[in-house]
């Protein structure tokens, strides 16, 4: 049976059947099924990307050329911090989140997710989190323009008057502390409610990707409110973040959650490549417990890496940041190696999450590895505050991150939904995606190299060029979201039934129907692996070859 | 199902081990840094859940669990409300607190409606 079978009481009986449309919405918005909560965080988070790529296309129409032309430099300003926070804050961490929320439970053979109440808190929290960031702009001094990090004293009273930046300190700290209570529910899910024969040894790894960022989640991320609960005090009393230390304490406070954040929005788009290669190689994953290791030590590592972004303040210990920066591309380096040997002899598959996820191993990997230059301190000394630094986290971010994210959203889309993406548009839209992003990114190191500094609406003329290639990059980028979006709605709207497991899949979610019912399974498979339904196949294949194999089946 | 599943608490532990490792590793090297604290701040929470987990295994069978849950949705915008009053001022600070309030209310009958149902 799936773990913790729950009992379905309803005190608002009938909501669902009365067929009311309102009565509808509102079950819909108050549900506490683990699928709808994801599905919330999904269409929200949906939102804040289109609204912060809106913002960063107006930032890409301006730096197209030198000089100002549609914006002022507060404008700005609010732009870059606004398209930045709600990038990182409302977008790609809840949306890995929404991922692991959706996910997790049907993959470990639950019924249902751990506190699901807390779950929907959580969803709450981080959408009025993100309206109130963004309903700074409505304010008379607009919206944030501290950049993501409100770095003080720039962000105290003094340095930006007016509500739209405490609007912004507050959303900030609803959603981060929305995000934490779902991560907390995933954990307590996994450590709590796996199904029978479901060891730890026998989670998939995508599953494992999730505890590892839950992990971080919980260590890090309550440090960022107590960060902005005590940036909100100084903005209206004062005498918080003073001296010629506040900065640096205020600093220190931010980048523990800044950093390891960044893991947060990598980590669970690793495990959906994982996923994806394993499935379309046709191979079992590749160095399992290896992964395991090294995923625990990537992730630990991870948390002592955040003095890397105050190298140029002179207070952080040098060399502690930048020994333990360095030594993460060894962990890194066991996952890229895990992912090769997943492909190697198998008999691959073009299917497009299997693109996207070879876009992300890729792109990724320039992201990394520009990572090791801003690492060593005497480098990045050279580069910080330039566009190098813009480049080298877009590659991590967008070119890896949402790459990853979208192998996951095609992958899963069938299960979600029961329905197919059109796979042509598919591949159409990963090809404009890996053009438009390379486009849009890869000139940013040679601006950043030769000193265009970060955040700035007007430059010198002799950047033109790579701005202007730059920005027709943004503008295909932009296309091939609008195709990924014309996608889904081709999916919904004309349906191709997906069945069960449309891609010959390994994990206990392909098991259940597409969509999932309620409480997930009606059975579940014997699970003595960390890929149950190859198993099965196998335990089949050798039966039909009278090898005696049995294909056991539990009820849930 | 007899019983939730066992262990589970182990990578909790050894990654919250891990990161006490690093957090000394730091104090030492930067001959008492505060910052080095932090890593306790992340561990703790850490180190508190396994210890529970392991004192508290999942009892697995079935469990209450409301299909909706509106007061939840009403503590949660309440939450928001208050939290923005700091800054519109002390009347939403209160509007939110008394949303808040009344979303508790509303959640803990809920919660003893669900109790009652299964008894029944």
């Amino acid at each position: 049976m799936a773990g913790g079978a729950p009992v379905i009481v309803d005190p608002e009986r009938g909501a669902e059947e009365r067929g009311a449309a309102l009565e509808r919405g509102v079950a819909w918005l108050a549900a506490t099924d683990h699928k709808k909560t994801a599905a919330k965080v999904g269409v929200a988070s949906l939102f804040f990307f289109l609204l912060s790529g809106l913002l960063a296309l107006t930032m890409r129409a301006e730096l197209a050329q030198p000089g100002l032309q549609f914006v002022s430099d507060h404008t700005y300003d609010e732009l870059f911090t606004m398209h930045g926070s709600g990038m990182i804050y409302l977008f790609l961490t809840p949306a890995a989140l929404g991922l692991g929320l959706y996910l997790v439970p049907l993959q470990v053979g639950a019924a249902e997710i751990a506190a699901p109440r807390l779950a929907l808190f959580g969803f709450w929290l981080y959408l009025c989190g993100g309206i109130a960031m963004y309903s700074g702009f409505l304010t008379n001094n607009g919206a944030g323009s501290d950049t993501w990090t409100a770095t003080i004293p720039l962000s105290n009273s003094s340095g930006t008057p007016g509500v739209g930046m405490d609007l912004w300190v507050i959303g900030v700290g609803l959603a981060v502390f929305g995000s934490l209570a779902i991560a907390v529910t995933i954990l307590l899910t996994i450590l709590r409610l796996r199904a029978p024969g479901m060891t730890m040894l026998r989670l998939p790894v995508f599953t494992w990707t999730m505890l590892a960022t839950t992990f971080m989640v919980v260590a890090s991320f309550p440090v960022l409110v107590v960060a902005m609960g005590l940036l909100l005090a100084e903005r209206h009393l004062g005498g918080v973040f003073t001296g010629s230390t506040g900065s640096v304490v205020y600093q220190h406070l931010f980048w523990f959650y800044g950093h390891p954040v960044v893991y947060v929005m990598f980590f669970p788009f690793v495990g959906a490549v994982a996923e994806s290669v394993a499935t379309f190689s046709r191979k079992r994953f590749f160095g399992y417990r290896a992964l395991i290791v090294s995923l625990l030590f990537f992730t630990a590592l991870s948390m002592a890496v955040w003095g890397h972004h105050m190298f140029i303040t002179g207070a952080v210990k040098n060399q502690y940041y930048s020994l333990t920066s360095t030594m993460l591309a060894v962990p890194a380096g066991i996952e890229y190696l895990d992912l090769i040997g997943t492909m190697v002899g198998g008999a691959i598959v073009f299917r497009a999450p299997m693109l996207f996820a070879l876009g992300f191993i890729t792109q990724f990997l320039i992201g990394g590895l520009t990572g090791i230059i801003v690492a060593s301190p005497p480098l990045d000394y050279h580069v910080n505050g330039s566009y190098f630094v813009v480049a080298h986290f877009h590659y991590t971010l967008f070119a890896g991150s949402l790459f990853g994210l979208l192998a996951g959203f095609h992958y899963w889309w069938p299960k979600a939904t029961g329905a197919m993406l059109r796979e042509r548009l598919s591949k159409a839209s990963f090809w404009v995606l890996v053009l438009g992003a390379n486009l849009t990114f890869f000139p940013m190191f040679f601006l950043g190299y030769d000193g265009m500094p970060r955040r700035v609406a007007d430059y010198e003329p002799k950047f033109g060029d790579l701005n202007l290639l730059s920005s027709i990059g943004a503008g295909v980028i932009a296309l091939g979201i609008l195709m990924v979006l014309v996608n889904m709605v081709i999916s919904l709207r004309r349906r191709v039934p997906a069945g069960n497991d449309p891609w010959g899949a390994q994990t206990l979610e392909w098991w259940t129907s597409s969509p999932p019912p309620r409480d997930n399974f009606t059975s579940l498979p014997e699970i003595t692996s960390y890929a149950p339904l190859l198993d099965r196949r196998e335990r089949e294949e050798e039966a039909a070859a009278g090898g005696g194999g049995r294909a056991a089946e539990v009820p849930a | 199902m007899s019983g939730g599943p066992r262990g589970g608490g182990g990578p909790l532990l050894a990654w919250a081990c891990l990161l006490l490792a690093l957090g000394t590793m730091l104090a030492i090297w930067s001959e008492g840094s505060d910052s080095a604290a932090l890593f306790l701040v992340g561990a703790v929470p850490l180190l508190l859940t396994s210890a529970w987990n392991r004192a508290r295994p999942a009892r697995g069978g079935p469990r209450l669990l409301a299909r909706v849950s509106v007061p939840v949705v009403v503590i949660a915008i309440g939450a928001g409300l208050a939290a923005i009053g700091f800054t519109a001022g002390l009347w939403l600070g209160l509007i939110g607190g008394e949303i808040v309030l009344f979303g508790l209310v509303w959640l803990g009958r809920e919660v003893a409606l669900e109790r009652r149902a299964v008894g029944r």
